[in-house]
């Protein structure tokens, strides 16, 4: 009986391991070229695999680099590489497709398990992440303030996040700039224009919400009702932060955070601003047209565009501002990411180099990856390419990409503090709680609470 | 008899709409496979036809065939070694059960009931310092024997009847021959019910694989589809593929097997 | 005299073998978990009464188990995990008793088809049914869909935004998934029972309600033990449905134990020592109920 529960086994997987050759082999037929490229990169990859057996490269040349998206920074770290062997023939980068969440679990559990020879020697970390984990582990960072990038190249805002203690641990790398972007046809259907929801303040917003939801029936915005994310950027708009200089949680009493409390929950009541509860719902809402608009970082333009029918009928400018608020402006930041160097990272020199002579230094690398890949440069020389000013067909022929680099220079900073994701959530309840009717006041002194027991280490 | 029948006819009612219930999602995950991403999105409920466009594209984007290779590898070794020494254990504990064993079996219950967050990191230190990390002996040696198995051997156990191990010994079986040639014979119904749980968890396994595999050829099936839902932008037409593709095996060895577990001819024996 | 005392003397040594050889067989098994569960847990244990960001640990004595109490986030967790606990499990076992008993007549048609279409759930994986579940209970989703052209409905109701429906969805998901599962458990158990038992009782004139209490019950009770400590582990250890599903929302009001942990461990700055105690509260709860569990339901008769 073994025996045949064993022959069992086999049979499926040698069967399912013949499907899926075919299944290769029919893409071959259909596109032979492509294919043949793909092998071949197959067998490289194989190669380097065999090379690297874990962790960072002990071979000299080679640099092995965690980071998540195939679309994204997994193809601007392979565009840097291409660029830096230029000069250096004998480089070589080996990518390793590791979502964020498993860099943070990988990086806890290694740093934790006192095995920090199983880390990459460069991976790319979250800015909201960032001085957490170079606080919480700052054996596994090091020290690039006196690597020769001058972090002076990059937008202010953007080189805080990856701060501690006045020494630089990151390479900033993409940008979550806000964009405002809105269904011209839709915004028309209500006998407006983009113009007038540009340089405009919450409350314009709200009025002109209520407009348009009363004559085409569709929000202004949608927001993933258990995500603080809309919160944020509103307070980054007024360099307002959750904490104060200190990293003590300042919730209680703070003005622009119960005026930007008190915005969010007109935007619902009025139903200008539609709840929704998970991150397929809200790009869902996004290409079935249910909403007029959103705002979010400028990564979200990449799910916009996916609806390919919807091009030409999309604008994008600033966000709203608070009014009554001291600081306040149009512009604000919604996630991003830095490159960070680990002290497992056998050849030090080199993986500075390559930083600096790539994504600290090579306008040429930005201006390669940008068409493709949507990677906003937060390398303040590449914004002035040529290639950034091209306009956009799908946004009716805008100059986006030039939009977006002048907005993020405008950008005022934020303090995530250490204890940033705690503060978010404790942010979420709470907003949460609101709108479910509860006390702006009461629900802050409950998040303020919250957080501060968990900073209780 | 129209009682009877009746009730026949409500029986396969029920059965029908929890099939269906049960059926719907993959219903869904299989017309997504086939649709493009933004008409998943927006709920389309028929076939598409960018089937091999989503086909062509996780191909090249992502490791499928060395995924699918050492998932196989690692789930069909961990099932077998788990098969083996758990069994023997169940086995153990409940035929020559006594005061003794009873209570190692409770204590090894426990083990059941830490969540596997707080052994982690312990655990992960272990593998490392044993130079076990990105290996197929670091993905099976945690589970390779569970409280969960053998509680689930023992169980069965019970209903072995007593008298064909006495009758085995009077024949001059000794006590390994009689586990070999009696025992998994006898329970092969828990032997492919087990199989099928051990082989699906295996698998299914995502958190530890995602802690101790480092390099890109040591991938499993659920750690690429996981790195295909993280990124600015889903491709949800391409995810399902790899869904549908890293469901398939644990639904054909399921259905494979469930004539064993469901009809099995333990009578026959006795 | 000497001829009974042969026998005698040789048979105590012959029980003396059986017990060793019953030894031999669970010493790998036994080894294993040893390794690795006992002696992890210990090093849980001690990390326990530490306290510390990330890897500057302090010795902190019951500081952690203090807070937990006061922790009014794990409280509610601990309150949710409880309240899936005891609608979800007993829902899920017998109804997977039910489709077992259905599932295990000789004169049934599609025996294979149904039994895969039943299991088909468990098998599926958790990204794709998170990403269905979510969709299908949307404001605008299916589910709310059919209730409108029902009438029972005026406007789509937000079932994963309200606290009581949000947690409805994580059982009904639960049982969705994880019936074929324990199905699969019964109906192996089954297949020991002879089935001229059940044609006996249909001769008597038992009705199939009877049969299923009076035969089925009673004889699949060791394995109505295991799936039922087995369920209550799994749900005491919950986390992929707070954590995919709801993300533990709206206002934590389906965030699990689980969950929690894996939030203070990997999203916030990590505090071991607390995850580790927070864990050991989880492995006290489990094993209190899997002993009372084992007492009623571990007999030999």
């Amino acid at each position: 009986m073994k025996k045949k529960l064993l022959g069992v086994l086999l049979c499926v997987a040698m069967s399912a391991t013949l499907l899926a050759g075919c299944g290769n082999n029919g893409g071959t037929n259909n596109k032979a070229d492509t294919n043949a490229n793909d092998d071949a990169n197959a067998e490289d990859d194989t190669k380097d695999d065999a090379k690297v057996e874990e962790g960072a490269s002990s071979d000299e040349n080679t640099l092995t680099v965690w980071c998540w998206d195939p679309k994204f920074n997994i193809y601007a770290m392979e565009e840097a590489g291409k660029i830096y062997q230029k000069d250096h023939p004998e480089f070589n980068i080996n990518v390793i497709e590791t979502p964020w969440d498993d860099i943070q679990k990988k990086l806890t559990t290694a740093a934790t398990g006192g095995a920090l020879d199983t880390l990459p020697d460069i991976m790319l970390v979250q800015d909201n992440a960032f001085q957490k984990n170079v606080i919480s582990f700052p054996e596994v960072f090091t020290d690039l303030t006196d690597s020769g990038v001058d972090f002076s190249q990059f937008g202010e805002a953007k080189t805080a996040y990856s701060v501690v203690d006045g020494k630089n641990y990151g390479v900033p790398f993409d940008n979550g700039t806000v964009v405002a972007c809105y269904r011209t046809d839709v915004l028309e259907e209500a006998g407006f224009t983009v113009d007038d929801f540009t340089d405009i303040t919450w409350e314009d917003y709200l009025e002109k919400g209520k407009v348009v939801l009363e004559k085409t029936g569709k929000p202004l915005l949608s927001c993933q009702s258990t995500e603080s994310d809309v919160i944020m950027m509103m307070l980054q708009s007024c360099g307002a932060s959750l904490f104060d200089d200190e990293g003590n949680p300042n919730m209680v009493g703070n003005e622009p955070l119960k005026k930007v409390m008190e915005t969010y929950q007109q935007l619902v009541e009025t139903g200008v601003c539609k709840l929704v509860n998970s991150w397929d719902e809200y790009v869902q809402t996004l290409t079935t047209e249910t909403v007029a608009g959103t705002i979010n970082g400028c990564w979200i333009m990449a799910s916009i565009q996916s609806a390919e029918d919807q091009s030409g009928k999309w604008a994008l400018t600033n966000m709203p501002k608070l009014s009554d608020v001291e600081g306040a402006t149009n512009y604000s930041n919604n996630g991003g990411s830095s490159w960070a160097i680990t002290s497992n990272c056998k050849n030090m020199d080199l993986a500075k180099d390559f930083l600096k002579s790539t994504f600290a230094g090579s306008v040429e690398l930005y201006e390669n990856i940008l068409p493709s890949s949507g990677a906003l440069a937060t390398y303040l020389p590449a914004g002035e390419s040529d290639v950034y000013a091209q306009p956009s067909e799908f946004y009716g022929g805008d100059a986006v990409f030039k939009k977006i680099t002048e907005y993020a220079s405008k950008c005022p900073s934020n303090n995530t503090g250490v204890y940033y994701y705690e503060a978010r959530d404790a942010i979420a309840t709470a907003i949460q709680n609101v709108v479910g009717g509860s006390d702006i006041d009461t629900e802050l002194q409950t998040a303020q609470g919250t957080v501060e027991q968990l900073m209780d280490q | 008899m129209t009682k009877t029948k009746r009730a026949n006819a409500l029986m396969y009612v029920v059965l029908i709409i929890v099939s269906l219930i049960s059926v719907f999602p993959i219903y869904w995950m299989l017309i997504a496979a086939t649709n493009k991403s933004v008409d998943v999105t927006r709920g389309k409920l028929l076939p598409g036809t960018a089937f091999f466009d989503n086909w062509k594209a996780l191909f090249a984007q992502s490791p499928v065939q060395e995924a699918m290779l050492n998932s196989f590898k690692y789930a069909i070794l961990l099932t077998i070694c788990a098969l083996v020494i758990c069994s023997l254990a169940g086995y153990g504990f409940e035929i020559y059960h006594d005061k003794g064993k009873d209570a190692v079996m409770s204590v090894l219950l426990l083990a059941m009931m830490v969540p596997f967050v707080a052994t982690m990191i312990p655990l992960f230190r272990m593998f490392s310092d044993a130079g076990l990390l990105n290996s197929a002996l670091g993905f099976i040696l945690p589970t390779i024997s569970t409280p969960f198995l053998i509680m689930m051997f023992r169980q069965s156990a019970r209903s072995f009847p007593h008298d064909i191990i006495e009758a085995a010994r009077i024949d001059g079986l000794n006590e390994v021959q009689i586990f070999f040639r009696m025992f998994i014979p006898t329970m092969r119904s828990t032997y492919a019910a087990a199989m099928t749980i051990t082989f699906m968890n295996a698998w299914n396994n995502y958190l530890w694989p995602k802690v101790i595999m480092l390099d890109e050829s040591s991938i499993t099936m659920p750690m690429l589809v996981a790195n295909l839902t993280e990124g600015y932008v889903t491709d949800y037409g391409v995810l399902m593929l790899a869904v549908l593709l890293c469901s398939l095996p644990t639904i054909i060895i399921f259905f494979v097997l469930q004539k064993s577990f469901a009809e099995g001819i333990t009578g026959a024996v006795k | 005299m000497s001829q009974t005392s042969e026998p005698k003397k040789k048979k105590m040594s012959l029980n003396k073998r059986q017990n060793l050889t019953g030894w031999a067989f669970l010493t790998p098994a036994t080894l294993m978990i040893a390794v690795m569960s006992f002696w992890p847990m210990i090093q849980a244990f001690i990390l326990s009464f530490q306290k510390g960001k990330g890897n500057n640990l302090r010795f902190a004595g019951i500081d952690n188990y203090v807070r937990m109490f006061q922790d009014k986030v794990f409280m509610q967790s601990l309150g949710n995990t409880f309240f899936y606990l005891i609608i979800q499990v007993p829902i899920m076992l017998i109804l997977a008793l039910i489709l077992a008993q259905m599932l295990n007549n000789k004169n049934l048609r599609c025996k294979g088809l149904f039994r895969t279409a039943i299991f088909l759930p468990c098998a599926t994986s958790l990204v794709s049914y998170a990403i269905i579940f979510r969709s299908l209970f949307g404001v605008d989703g299916f589910i709310n869909s059919v209730l409108i052209k029902l009438g029972i409905l005026n406007t789509g109701y937000n079932f994963l935004g309200n606290a009581g429906s949000a947690k409805a969805v994580i059982i009904i998901a639960l049982i969705w998934r994880w019936t074929g599962y324990n199905m699969v458990f019964y109906l192996s158990g089954l297949q020991n029972i002879e089935y001229s038992v059940y044609e006996a009782a249909k001769i008597d004139g038992a009705n199939p309600i009877q049969t299923f209490f009076k035969i089925t019950v009673p004889l699949l009770k060791p394995t109505i033990l295991l799936t039922a400590i087995m369920s209550t582990n799994g749900t005491l250890q919950l986390f992929d449905e707070s954590f995919n599903l709801t993300k533990g929302g709206p206002s934590n009001a389906t965030i699990t134990m689980s969950h929690y942990i894996y939030n203070i461990s990997f999203k916030y700055v990590p505090n071991f020592g607390y995850a580790a105690a927070m864990s050991f509260l989880i492995f006290i709860l489990v094993a209190i109920l899997a002993f009372i569990q084992m007492k009623v339901g571990d007999k030999r008769d």
